[in-house]
């Protein structure tokens, strides 16, 4: 049985990979707003006085990883579009009457977004490279960094299909996207160290999961960097598994 | 085909109410048995789609019991879906993946074991008469292609039950009949189970063995097309004279005359009308009229439709699901 909804959610993942594969523009055109992060604010900052990264790395080593969280965000926040579309056009009902569960199709969801956040983290790598960003790139770090990615895309596009069941509409759905990435981004040390925020937004970002992935991601990108790698990832995990449950719970809401 | 044994579907005093009070199916009961086209029929915002959603386990009754193949299913749900096949109203096949990996998609998610999977998706596409374009981008096929393709999908799992919602919406004539000639077949060669919602009068005279005709959440009639036809009145003859006739008194056999006009006279009968024509015709000679032309007008299912949902059509649309309908309208199906 369990293998079954394992198999299930797998498929659905796959469904999204044979996607892309037949249509691989959005991936491109994703990827162009991570680049600009990268080569106009990242290069910009980087030449002004005084360095905003830890004593010993570069900004664009700083933000580089920051940049790769964000783009794995905007991917996953919106994800619910995807759903709600998919709601209107009768794919999602057709989903659903299959024997897979409720579950195990919002798992492989959530999967399809990591799918897209894995690419979105190689084109950052292949950028990181061609700007000579120092990174490290053995096979373990890797892995860590997709793992991440694609707990992290969950997480979010979880939450997504969550708010997508309560909104309904593909419009609002735009709305309120806009509304969460930029504050949860500004909000976190992706592109600044929490050290120099404001008291009230230091507290704010202690409680944004995008924090943690940010802090983890530099962990594993930065040669050196000190991060408290055990408390990233177990935020990440409960906040992931928090909103699987919830969007399983509520996506029924959308075919109602 | 008919072969009654046991109920395939089987609904008790089926309810579903949605926010406010409002009920959208009001307690019906009906049984479908095994090896049968079943029909519902109904206006827009009739309870149809509800009805055939709570059976296939896509939304739960507010009161009542349903099983299918004596399954029940409220307390089994997978189980259910695992036995039936469903191709909803909206397009269902995704336009991104091939023929055949939509297929294949929904063969993994049905669990069709590894070593048939092939052969069940090979199977499903040449029955559909899609085998030539498996491998083409499914967002390049016609309407009709794109409904034989969600037919086929639905048959991967070897359903024992088939529901179609409104399968011929959005197609043009000769789709459409296409697609009703697979649909028998499939009844006919696999035994295979039909519940099929239409608004299609035509559709559903062609197609089912027995209907029935939902309005406001009730069932408002049930019986086979002919019964129904027969309930809103036999055939009808009409025979216009030269001149106005006199002294016609059919003999009770025949049947009953409802009206004379001026020249013209409408007869009832309870036989086939074609049969009763040339006796008529005979009976008018012999009583010195002359017939000038005789026409005979069948009552069809329209007239069973207008007789039992009648005054609806405007009123209903609740628009619980206003949103989707808005959206299937922005989606449109290539025609042709």
């Amino acid at each position: 049985m369990v293998q079954d909804q394992v198999q299930s959610a797998l498929t659905i993942a796959e469904m999204e990979a044979r996607k892309i594969r037949h249509d691989s523009t959005e991936l491109w055109s994703r990827s162009i707003q991570p680049a600009l992060w990268l080569l106009i604010f990242g290069e910009v900052f980087s030449g002004i006085r005084a360095n905003l990264a830890p004593a010993g790395f570069t900004y664009l080593q700083y933000i580089a990883p920051g940049i790769l969280a964000q783009s794995v965000l905007f991917i996953a926040i919106f994800y619910g579009i995807t759903v709600v579309w998919e709601r209107d056009v009768g794919l999602l009902t057709k989903l659903m009457s299959t024997p897979s569960s409720r579950t195990s199709i919002i798992v492989g969801k959530a999967l399809a977004s990591g799918v897209r956040g894995i690419l979105q983290a190689i084109v950052i790598f292949a950028l990181a490279l061609i700007l000579g960003v120092a990174i490290n790139l053995s096979p373990l770090n890797i892995f860590g960094v997709i793992a991440v990615t694609v707990l992290f895309a969950m997480c979010f596009s979880c939450l997504s299909m969550f708010i997508a069941s309560i909104l309904r509409t593909r419009e609002r759905m735009m709305g309120i996207g806009q509304a969460i990435t930029i504050p949860l981004f500004f909000a976190s040390s992706a592109i600044y160290p929490i050290s120099i925020m404001p008291t009230w937004l230091k507290a704010v970002a202690l409680v944004n999961p995008l924090t943690y992935v940010v802090d983890a991601l530099r962990a594993m990108l930065l040669p050196g960097y000190h991060a408290n790698l055990f408390i990233d990832l177990t935020a990440l995990i409960i906040a992931t598994v928090l909103f699987v449950s919830i969007a399983s719970i509520s996506i029924k809401r959308l075919i109602e | 085909m008919r072969k009654s044994s046991l109920n395939a579907i089987e609904a008790t005093d089926l309810t579903k109410s949605f926010g406010k009070g409002f009920l959208a199916v009001k307690g019906i009961t009906f049984g479908v048995e095994e090896g049968e086209v079943f029909g519902f029929l109904g206006p827009n915002g009739a309870g149809k789609t509800t009805t055939i959603r709570m059976i296939i386990t896509l939304t739960k009754p507010t009161s009542g019991s349903i099983s299918v193949l004596g399954v029940d299913a409220i307390r089994h749900p997978s189980q259910i879906r695992q036995m039936i096949g469903y191709v909803p109203q909206s397009v269902s096949v995704d336009g991104d993946l091939t023929a055949c990996e939509n297929l294949l998609i929904f063969a993994k998610l049905f669990h069709v074991e590894r070593n048939i999977r092939k052969k069940r998706i090979d199977d499903a596409l040449e029955y559909m008469d899609i085998a030539e374009r498996k491998n083409d981008l499914v967002k390049h096929f016609s309407g009709g292609m794109m409904r034989r393709l969600e037919i086929a999908q639905s048959l991967v799992n070897r359903p024992k039950v088939l529901f179609l919602d409104e399968p011929s919406i959005g197609l043009d004539p000769n789709s459409k009949r296409q697609g009703w000639k697979y649909v028998k077949n499939l009844n006919k060669e696999f035994g295979v189970t039909i519940f099929i919602t239409t608004h299609d009068m035509l559709e559903a005279d062609e197609l089912c063995d027995r209907i029935a005709i939902m309005n406001r959440g009730e069932i408002a009639t049930m019986g086979s097309p002919s019964q129904l036809k027969s309930s809103v009145g036999g055939d009808m003859i009409i025979v216009k004279t030269v001149t106005p006739p006199t002294n016609i008194i059919l003999p009770r056999e025949l049947g009953s005359i409802v009206s004379t006009v001026d020249t013209e006279i409408k007869i009832q009968t309870a036989l086939p009308a074609e049969h009763v024509v040339p006796r008529v015709m005979e009976y008018f000679s012999k009583a010195g009229a002359t017939v000038d032309s005789i026409s005979i007008s069948r009552p069809n299912l329209e007239d069973v439709f207008t007789k039992y949902a009648r005054g609806n059509l405007q009123e209903d649309e609740t628009g619980l699901y206003n949103e989707a309908r808005v959206a299937r309208r922005s989606f449109q199906r290539h025609s042709g």
